[in-house]
């Protein structure tokens, strides 16, 4: 399908569900990052990092126990939530009365020492990780879809609605919220804001990871696969950075543009388009397509 | 006092190329021109609060603008091509800087990083005037009927533009302008109240500090002879937030520390790729958690100022 040919509805339907599937993973990504930043005010620059040590984990369980997939997605799912724990209690603690910015250069430190630290346990070179999903594309009439596309997008619909509804109905849902809105009367309200950091922290790993085990199939296992991280700010930022529907859209927006962009725009420029539609939309909409600019206090 | 530590680190640096080894006066010069980013990344991150991961991208734009010109326009003096390198990386530093005065904080962090990425794309897919991934040779540049094929003649070139540009920051930072950035870095509310432009001078920081990165940019086409993209990926932009945050945000003497720290660590670890990041992580989460004022303030703890003797 090079410039200009002529696109079937069918071809199109599945470049849409494809994005859409890659789109998943991005408000996967995204919703942990806004998760993070709702508690704390900063931005994980290690997100990205804590989901590929997550899935290594997971996949070295697979191979040391020949143990089923789904047992690796808990082991990968619980790895995230010690590593994020340990991190938030030895040093993002220490550093939460600091400036934003602080924070920002911590985390971008430690995705450093988590990238190295992978490489030197598992290689820098890219693994093969099983899938839950068959490889025989489906057809619905003429649209032929992957099983993969299909799986990951009922998958991460099905942990937004667990996570919304987590937020809804919970006790620590309606803890994390508060905090999200005002912090000091939240504290007021005698809701343990140390607790609702590490609680966001651990949550947003857990949801690092299971997408970690979604999209590692399709992009190979590698100590690279943190930098779905970036098209998941991306995505956040789409949606309005901060609110968790936002984060849902954005990141399928951003994977539908993604996959349609080479079919109009020179292939070369794939690689481009989330930086692109990131300057792009941080210049004309900083509040998102959604949201609003809040204004600054002094 | 003063005078003879200014005196002292003068001889030393005049001297070096006869006491050193070849190799260790190339490692000079890359010293004195990340010294020079780091003081443009400086002026814009410590004095403005605008933190900027494109930097390498700012330097990449310097490097290949002074390159191409000395290819293209062989007769060119290198002066007017650092100059001009300086310039067309000033003009792109406003271009990201006027869209990006809408963004503070992590939002900026993001769209500079953004920058850098596309900045790598794009000389990538400009083969033409790049030569994309086969990666550029440059010639040795001239000035009038010298040419500089030797280390030390490129190292007392860089040493003097360096100079030149360290005495520039020093007065804009002790004047009014550079009182004005301050301000506008404790609060953009307070010093628009006091009466500072704050959109000019946050595009003023944005231009300076792509001009001082650009020239560096040529320098480092100069000093290294051979750019391809991939000497300009993002991981050079965090090692220059490394080396002010290293140094001191906000001092210029700072820059010049961290910057000598970063790139004689990078080149001691240069055997050990692998660890390279281990190291640089560590280091940046020590000096945020336990040295938050970088190598300038500690420096300023241990010898009390002036005023302070009896």
């Amino acid at each position: 399908m090079g410039e200009g040919a002529p696109l079937t509805t069918a071809a199109l339907a599945h470049v849409v569900v494809s994005g859409l599937a890659t789109g998943s993973i991005y408000a996967l990504m995204a919703l942990s990052l806004v998760i993070i930043y709702n508690a704390t005010r900063t931005l994980n620059f290690a997100q990205g990092e804590m989901l590929m040590i997550s899935t290594f984990v997971g996949w070295t369980a697979l191979q040391l126990l020949r143990a089923p997939l789904l047992v690796a997605l808990l082991v990968a799912v619980v790895a995230a939530a010690l590593l994020a724990w340990v991190l938030e209690r030895t040093i993002i603690r220490r550093a939460i009365s600091a400036t934003h910015f602080d924070v920002l250069i911590i985390t971008l430190g430690l995705s450093l020492m988590l990238r190295s630290a992978a490489g030197l346990l598992w290689t820098h070179d890219e693994f093969p990780f099983p899938s839950f999903f068959g490889s025989r594309p489906l057809g619905v009439g003429a649209v032929r879809v992957a099983p993969a596309s299909l799986g990951i997008i009922g998958a991460s619909l099905a942990l937004m609605l667990a996570l919304g509804a987590l937020f809804r109905w919970t006790r620590l849902g309606r803890a994390m919220r508060a905090v999200a809105q005002n912090q000091r009367a939240a504290r007021l309200m005698g809701i343990s804001v140390e607790r609702v950091y590490s609680a966001s922290w651990i949550l947003a790993a857990a949801v690092g990871a299971v997408a970690g085990v979604l999209i590692a199939p399709v992009v190979f296992l590698s100590s690279q696969m943190g930098l779905v991280a970036i098209n998941g700010f991306t995505a956040a930022v789409l949606g309005g950075f901060g609110s968790m529907p936002g984060a849902v859209v954005g990141g399928m927006v951003l994977g539908v543009l993604e996959n349609l962009a080479p079919l109009y725009l020179p292939a070369s420029i794939k690689h481009s388009v989330p930086f692109l539609v990131m300057i792009t939309i941080l210049i004309v909409r900083p509040g998102g397509l959604f949201g609003r600019v809040a204004p600054r206090k002094v | 006092m003063r005078a003879a530590a200014l005196g002292s680190g003068a001889v030393v640096v005049l001297g070096w190329p006869w006491a050193a080894p070849r190799y260790f006066v190339f490692l000079a010069s890359l010293i004195a021109i990340n010294a020079i980013v780091a003081i443009g990344l400086n002026l814009l991150t410590g004095y403005t609060n605008q933190l900027s991961f494109g930097h390498a991208g700012f330097l990449a734009i310097g490097a290949y603008a002074a390159a191409i010109l000395t290819i293209r326009a062989p007769l060119v003096p290198l002066p007017a091509t650092l100059l001009a390198a300086g310039l067309v990386t000033a003009a792109m530093g406003l271009a990201l800087g006027v869209p990006c005065l809408r963004l503070e904080g992590l939002y900026l962090a993001m769209a500079t990083l953004a920058f850098g990425f596309v900045v790598v794309e794009a000389i990538l897919n400009l083969d033409w005037l790049t030569r994309g991934n086969d990666g550029l040779r440059v010639p040795a540049a001239r000035i009038g009927p010298w040419a500089l094929t030797t280390d030390t003649s490129r190292y007392y070139v860089v040493v003097t533009v360096a100079a030149l540009l360290i005495l520039a920051a020093r007065n804009i930072t002790r004047t009014r302008t550079g009182r004005a950035l301050l301000a506008v870095r404790e609060s953009e509310i307070a010093a628009q109240a006091s009466g500072v432009h704050l959109a000019a001078y946050k595009t003023l920081a944005f231009v300076v500090s792509a001009f001082y990165t650009g020239v560096a940019g040529g320098l480092f086409a100069l000093v290294v002879g051979f750019l391809s993209p991939d000497s300009f990926d993002v991981f050079l932009s965090v090692d220059f937030v490394a080396m002010i945050i290293v140094g001191g945000l906000g001092s210029i003497l700072g820059s010049v520390m961290g910057a000598a720290v970063i790139t004689t660590l990078n080149d001691s670890l240069a055997g050990f790729q692998s660890y390279r990041p281990l190291v640089f992580g560590a280091i940046l989460i020590v000096s945020m958690l336990f040295m938050p004022g970088g190598i300038a303030s500690a420096l300023h703890k241990i010898q009390p100022r002036q005023g302070d003797r009896a």
